[in-house]
Parts: structure tokens; sequence; C-alpha cells
């Protein structure tokens, strides 16, 4: 919600400055952002009553006195004798009527007025509808103008199963469907009550004579409904977190001032239609227990005061305002008592809580260290899934309709991160992901499993560069005793892939791993360490393998400690892959792999080459080192 | 020829993903400050994730556009870990300190929300349990997190299931606030939902955003980031 600096400073006696208020509001919850003269307020969904200029206002009269800067239209009104039936009491206890007609044409809006729309650059729509706008904004009441001319027959308000279109005055046409707050005339729908009124009825700039509806609808009978039709209404946003329910005839006699202020009233007539008063809860006053819940010392004075400058009115009993729909219980007023004291001011205490310094270390602990151990990476992946198992469990609202099931099974996700990987050029995978799976027999069953997918070489240093990822390799890690699990190969037929390299899976439950296998495990968690991590690049890498021929021993160690240590802005990393001693020759060759990759850019060769020589120069430069057929010159 | 030392060979580590470890790291602080670790079904009934948590059938997040509904609308996609601090309740008696960590789901996909992200949770019950002792918890856990000489703020809000409820920021290095985990003393209607004597207890709650912790301490702009399980991200997280 949008509001204006000046328009909440004229509610005060005294004017704060911005930054005052500004600070005034975060300490009562009202979290926003300042743009200019302008406050963009994020208000929690508890708080309709703060929805416009009073609401804040009235909230922050426990830090400026508040003085009620608008005029309302003081005069006896005569009394409508309006053709309507509220069928739906429940939803709708309380709605008055305004004939308002007018005698003349408007010139131009007065500065609050015209502000309202320049400022918070809001749309002129028609005279009627602009002043009903404007008040919603200053009150917080929507209210809806009918042209009273196209109301010719009895009007109806009720809550009842559509299927009728409807077209709103927006222009958009909308299919109605299921239960929904309608007003309708003969057979028509004119209105979707709380939301959006219709064509039909509209007013517009020719309008002279209007029939302003002004009510409390129950938040329940309104919540949903705007996103149900895709329609954007600041009235529903107010009525789906309540409106006061007993400020309706202020609000029309608000209208009525402010129609005056701008043209010639002919006549004014008011009807309402109420399911008895409106009965104001009551609550005990409990200083000792306010103090209980927030831990304060306050005495029942300062609670008093509190409470009345948040517009309660206090003696024995507290009686909440018809504008606080979230008051109910002691808690509820704790909260009025910190939001006035401020969250930060209310000292903090200690608790006797026994603290524990060992940590335990699970079964899944062991499984997962043991695993990153050997290379593995651990993968997180969404339970949502494209296939159906005869036990899967079916979203009733999928994100995607593709994937409208829960998975049952761990291995098509791995599949998809393998791919994934190989399409960014990655030789050695190892991936697992632990995860709870879900299923349904005669109810629904949850079962722990490790996936767990390789492909590729085994490793990247000279002992494993040549040796590949198979089922023989996992074997062998996964040594349980007295314990059967299936490693299945993946078929790459029906992948989107060029690779070669034979895809391994297995999925094990975490139940049928052995406790002789996680109790052999030594696994000390290593300890977390946080860091700033770098941005993947979205640029292809380009490998570049090079052998070294050593035949002066003594510069092997010096051969070895700058391959170790090379670094470049476009070397992503290097590894050697190939170690052999020919101690017949006495030489010595040693096989580099380097993998060059920008964040910023697909490098060209030519940088390539220029980045191999300024790593690999220093080394030709040393007495019995060469890299046979290559030129650094 | 000498003798000639081969290269030494470099073990590949593999690594956690990043959001169990900070998960990890947020339960582990939790556990040493004496909150038991509890587990519960990310599948739950509309009673125990919305009912019970004081969540009315007209609140905002019980629409279908919110919330994942499965089985003919039997059963729900956990919006948050809550349900197990109910469980757990409704399973001891105070006092209790339990805390929870784990995946939740919300019907939402953008640059900035994803269906699937992680909470940790906990909650503290006794008796004469305040305001004030809940700010002490949370000073703690979040001095723990990010270190002791933190400027944090406590600044109101609203949970359907605590009252009164707050928000917790920190001051980031480059002088803004961020906000960092949502709490509250626990609503009594929760407490007698839970078969728990609201005149006689009370506690609080809190919970905290793993991805939102993860992003901060890495530095990690892009949620989206984490579920690529592009190894080149997974990669520097060893």
């Amino acid at each position: 919600m949008k509001i204006v600096y000046n328009d909440l400073i004229n509610f005060f006696s005294k004017k704060p400055t911005k930054e005052l208020l500004s600070k005034k509001l975060f300490q009562l919850g009202h979290e926003h952002d300042i743009d200019g003269d302008i406050y963009d307020l994020d208000l929690t969904p508890n708080r309709g009553d703060c929805l416009s200029l009073l609401g804040l206002a009235r909230d922050l009269n426990i830090f400026f006195e508040l003085v009620e800067p608008y005029e309302l239209f003081k005069e006896e009104i005569e009394k409508l004798d309006l053709d309507f039936e509220n069928l739906s009491p429940d939803e709708c206890p309380c709605i008055s009527f305004l004939e308002i007609e007018i005698d003349g044409e408007i010139a131009e809006y007065k500065p609050y007025l015209e502000n309202f729309f320049t400022i918070l650059k809001n749309n002129k729509v028609n005279f009627f509808t602009d002043v009903s706008n404007y008040i919603s904004y200053e009150l917080g009441q929507p209210t809806h103008c009918f042209d009273r001319k196209k109301i010719k027959n009895k009007l109806i308000f009720e809550n009842r199963d559509c299927s009728e279109s409807f077209k709103t005055l927006m222009d958009s046409e909308i299919k109605l469907h299921g239960q929904n707050c309608i007003f309708s005339m003969g057979d028509e729908i004119i209105s979707l009550a709380g939301v959006m009124g219709g064509e039909s009825t509209a007013c517009s700039p020719d309008t002279k004579s209007a029939l302003v509806e002004c009510a409390y609808f129950i938040p329940k009978a309104i919540i949903g409904k705007s996103l149900k039709y895709n329609l954007s209404s600041d009235a529903a946003h107010k009525f789906e977190r309540g409106v006061d329910a007993n400020g309706q005839i202020e609000v029309l006699r608000r209208f009525i001032k402010v129609v005056e202020d701008h043209v010639k009233i002919k006549s004014v007539k008011i009807q309402t239609f109420s399911e008895g008063s409106f009965k104001l809860k009551n609550l005990p006053f409990e200083t000792s227990k306010i103090n209980e819940i927030l831990g304060t010392n306050l005495k029942d004075s300062e609670y008093k005061n509190i409470l009345e400058k948040f517009g309660f009115f206090v003696k024995d009993q507290i009686i909440v305002p018809s504008y606080r729909s979230d008051i109910s219980c002691q808690n509820d007023l704790s909260e009025e008592v910190a939001r006035a004291i401020g969250y930060d001011n209310i000292d903090s205490k200690p608790i006797n809580l026994e603290s524990k310094k060992i940590q335990q270390i699970t079964k899944i602990n062991k499984i997962e260290n043991f695993l990153v151990s050997h290379g593995f990476f651990e993968v997180i992946n969404f339970p949502f899934s494209p296939q159906e198992a005869s036990n899967s469990i079916c979203i009733d609202n999928p994100l995607d309709s593709k994937k409208e099931y829960l998975r049952t099974s761990l291995e098509f996700s791995l599949i998809e991160n393998l791919l994934y990987n190989e399409r960014r050029q990655k030789e050695s995978i190892k991936l697992f992901e632990i995860s709870d799976l879900y299923s349904k027999d005669l109810e629904i069953r949850q079962e722990k499993k490790l996936g767990i997918i390789i492909s590729g070489r085994v490793g990247n240093n000279y002992l494993d560069f040549s040796k590949k990822l198979d089922d023989k390799y996992l074997n062998q890690l996964l040594n349980f005793k007295n314990s059967s699990f299936i490693i299945s190969e993946i078929s790459r037929n029906g992948l989107k892939t060029k690779k070669k390299d034979k895809i391994f899976y297995t999925e094990i439950l975490i139940d049928d791993i052995p406790d002789e296998f996680t109790d052999t495990i030594k696994s000390e968690p290593a300890p977390i360490r946080f860091f700033n991590y770098k941005p993947t690049s979205q640029f292809p890498s380009s490998a570049r393998d090079f052998s070294f021929s050593i035949t002066d021993t003594n510069n092997y160690q010096e051969v070895l400690d700058h391959l170790n240590d090379l670094k470049h802005e476009n070397l992503k990393h290097s590894f050697i892959f190939d170690f052999f001693e020919n101690k017949k020759n006495n030489e010595i060759k040693i096989g580099v792999r380097l993998v060059f990759q920008s964040t910023l850019k697909t490098l060209s060769d030519n940088e390539i080459e220029k980045s191999i020589v300024d790593l690999l120069k220093p080394l030709t430069r040393l007495k019995g080192v060469k890299i046979p057929g290559l030129n650094l010159e | 020829m000498d003798k000639i030392d081969p290269p030494a060979i470099i073990k590949d580590l593999g690594s956690l993903h990043p959001i169990n470890q900070t998960k990890k790291h947020l339960l582990e602080i939790l556990s040493q400050m004496g909150f038991k670790e509890v587990h519960g079904p990310e599948i739950e009934t509309e009673e125990f994730n919305f009912d019970m948590l004081n969540i009315k059938e007209q609140h905002p997040a019980r629409q279908m556009h919110d919330t994942f509904y499965v089985e003919n609308k039997s059963y729900v996609l956990r919006t948050h870990t809550s349900p197990v601090q109910i469980r757990s309740m409704l399973d001891s008696k105070p006092p209790i300190a339990f805390t929870s960590g784990g995946k939740v789901f919300r019907k939402d996909d953008d640059a900035t929300h994803l269906p699937m992200f992680h909470q940790v949770e906990g909650i503290y019950i006794d008796k004469d349990v305040t305001f004030a002792n809940l700010k002490e918890v949370i000073q703690e856990i979040l001095k723990n997190l990010f270190g002791s000489n933190l400027q944090i703020r406590f600044r109101p809000s609203y949970f359907p299931f605590t009252e009164p409820s707050a928000e917790a920021d920190i001051m980031s290095e480059s002088g803004k606030w961020l906000e960092i985990l949502g709490c509250g003393i626990v609503n009594p209607v929760v407490l007698r939902n839970c078969n728990i004597d609201s005149e006689l207890f009370s506690g609080f709650a809190f919970g905290l955003g793993v991805e939102r912790i993860a992003m901060l301490k890495y530095g990690v702009d892009d949620i989206r980031d984490f579920y690529k399980s592009n190894l080149d991200f997974l990669g520097q997280f060893t």
C-alpha cells in the first residue's frame, strides 16, 4: 500500500519528520520502503485496519497526537427506500446505501483529491468512482458506486453457487463458478461483491446520480476470489483482511462531504440494512498477565495508557474497538504493549536450557561422510516426477502438469543430474542423494533411500585416469556383508547424450545398509566452512593435454612443484594424468591436463594458447625439460 | 638415476550439499543449546499442517495456489516444519525443547522462490517462558551463526501460530538490515490443541529458512543455483 507522507502527517497535531515517522512505523511492525514522499508499506495480513491513512494514524497515535483532519457531512439525511434484499446476512451482516444526486459540472478536483491521482499515479475513472477510491485510501472502507439510473429493478445480495458469465467494469469477461457473493438485479449479476462491480451498472463521466454501496463483508466470504478470477482489486485486499464492522455511516457521510467539496448536491438519501447491532469484544484488564507473557514490569497505569492510545476503552474491562478484528486474547494485547514499548526495548533474559556439547553421529551422517570421502557429491532434487508407478502419489494441483507424481525412486532425478554435468564436459561423475520417498499402499508409506549414480573416469590422477567407474568399483566401495543390493547399468538408449561411458546406478533402503558396515566408518564430520562462493561459468571449458619429457632429474621436483601450483585467470583446474619413469633411458614422462574456462566469455584458441605460454614456458627453460611437439616461442 | 618419488596422489574429495551442510550446522547449534532433534513426515494432513497451528480455513496459505494437495485433497505436502513440533508436543509433556529441520513445499516457482526449500525450527515450552527469553535465545543463535559483534533488531510480524510474533533482522556489512528469521510466543490456542495447559505453560518458537542462511553465508545470489546439481557449483563446497 502506498501513502503520501504529507497526507499522513495531516492527521497529527505536531508534524513528525519523514525519518521519525518511518522509524515509528517500523517499531509498530509496518515494514516499508521510502520513495521520495511516498511510503510503500508491506502490512501484515492481520492488520486490515491499517490499510488507510486513518488506520495508520490511529496506530501512530501512540507516538503522535491524533487529530482527525477530515470533515464529515453533518446534516440530517433523508431515509432512502431502496428495493433491496440481503439473502446472505451471515456473509454481509451490515450494508448501507447512499443515493446521491449532483447538480452541475465538476470544474477541477481540490488539491487533496487531485494529489491522490497525481502523486500516487492513480488513474482517474469518473467523479463518483474517483471519490470512492479516495475514500478507501483515506478511511480504509471500500465502497462501490452504481449509476442510479441503471438500477431499475430489485437489488439482491446473496452468496450462491454461480455458473454465469460476468463482465467487470474493467471490461474483462469472467466465468463465475462455485460459491460467490454477488449483487444481482433480475437475472443479471451486476457485481462480484467486495471484489469488483460490473460494466452494465457502472458510473460514467456523465453520471449525475449514484447509488453508493458500503458494506461489511466477512473476510471468509471474499478471500481468494480476486485470485480465483485473476482480478486486481484493492477492495478485495481490504475485505479479505477485515474492515471496520461498524464504520459504514461515517464513511458515507465523508463521501457526501467530499462530493460537496466539488459540486452542488441536489439530494442525498441513506439506508442501512443490518442484522442487529455489532457487539464490541470485551477482555479482562490483567497487567500481570501481560508482564508474564513479555517478561516486563509494566504498571497498571502504563498499560492502560498504551491501550487507550491505541483506541481501546479501558475501565474494569478492556473494550476492543470495532476496527481491531485481530484482537481476541491476552497474547494479542501483549503484542500491542510490545509494539508500543518497542521490541528492541524489551530486555532479554536467559532460560535454563541444559546445553549439550557432544554431537551424536547418526547412521546417515556416517554414510554421507563415507561417500564424500570417496569423491561423491551430494545432490538434492525436487520430488516432482513425470513417471507414474503403480504406487505413485498424485499431486492434485501440480506446478507443472507434466510432473504430477511424487517420485518413488531417486533414479530419474540422478540420471538427469548426471546428463546435466556430462553436457558440461565433466568426465568423472559420482553423485548420491538421500531422501524420503513416498508411495501408497493402503496408506501413505515413507521410506528413506540412498541413490548412487556413477559414470566416467575413476579419478583425476595418474593412477585412476585410465580406469572407468563401473559395477566392480561400486561393489568394492559398498562392501556390505549379509546384505544384497542391485547395481544396474543404465542404458543410454533414449537418453539425449553422445557420451559412451557406461552409467551404473544403485538404490538402497537406508535401513538395509548393515550397521556392521556403518559402524566401521571412522567418521568425524568435517566442520562447516563458510566462504565466498564463486559464480560458475556459463561458457564451455576446453581441455589441453601436454606430455613433459624430463631427462635432467635434478629438475624433476621443480617441474612437479610448478605443475602443482599452476594459477591463471583462464585456468579452471589442472591435474597430472600420466607418470612414467623410464630408468633405461633415464627419462621421466609426465602427462598434464589443463582445463580452461572463463566466467566472462567463450575463450578463443588464441586466448588459450596465450594462457598456455604464460603457464608452461618457464618450465621449458629448465635444462633437460621438454614438451615434445610444442613450440612456446 | 636417483630415486624418484612419483607425484603425490591428490584424493578427489566430494561434498555434502551446501544446503545440507547449512542445515546440519543450524541443527548442531540448536542441539548444543539443548534442543532435541525430532523428525516428521513431509506428507501431512491439513489438521497437522494448518488446523492445529491455528491457521484457519480462510487463511490464504490454505488456498490451492499456495499449497500442494495430494490424493484428492486427503493430504498436503507440508508447507513448513511446524507440524513436526505439533506431533512432538502431542507425544511429550513440558518442559520441552525441540528442533526439527527438513524439506517444505509451496506452490511457487520464480527467481526468488522455489517449490521446495528447507526450514529449521525450534520450540521451547515450560513454565514462565517469556518474550524476553525468546530474545535471549534468538540472539544466541544468530551470534553463533554470524559472530558475536552482530547487530540484531526485532520487529513485529504476524504468524497465526505465535502471538506476539516477531522477525529478527541482522545488520549486513553493507549497512543494510537483512530479514533472517521469524519467531514468537506460541499462541495459547496451539498449546491447547496439543493438550498443554496454556494457563500453566507458555513457550516460544522460531523458524529459519536454510536457503536464506546459506545464500548469506556463501554469498550465493541465485537460490536456483542450489538445485542445478552443477558439479562446478557443488565442487566448491568440499
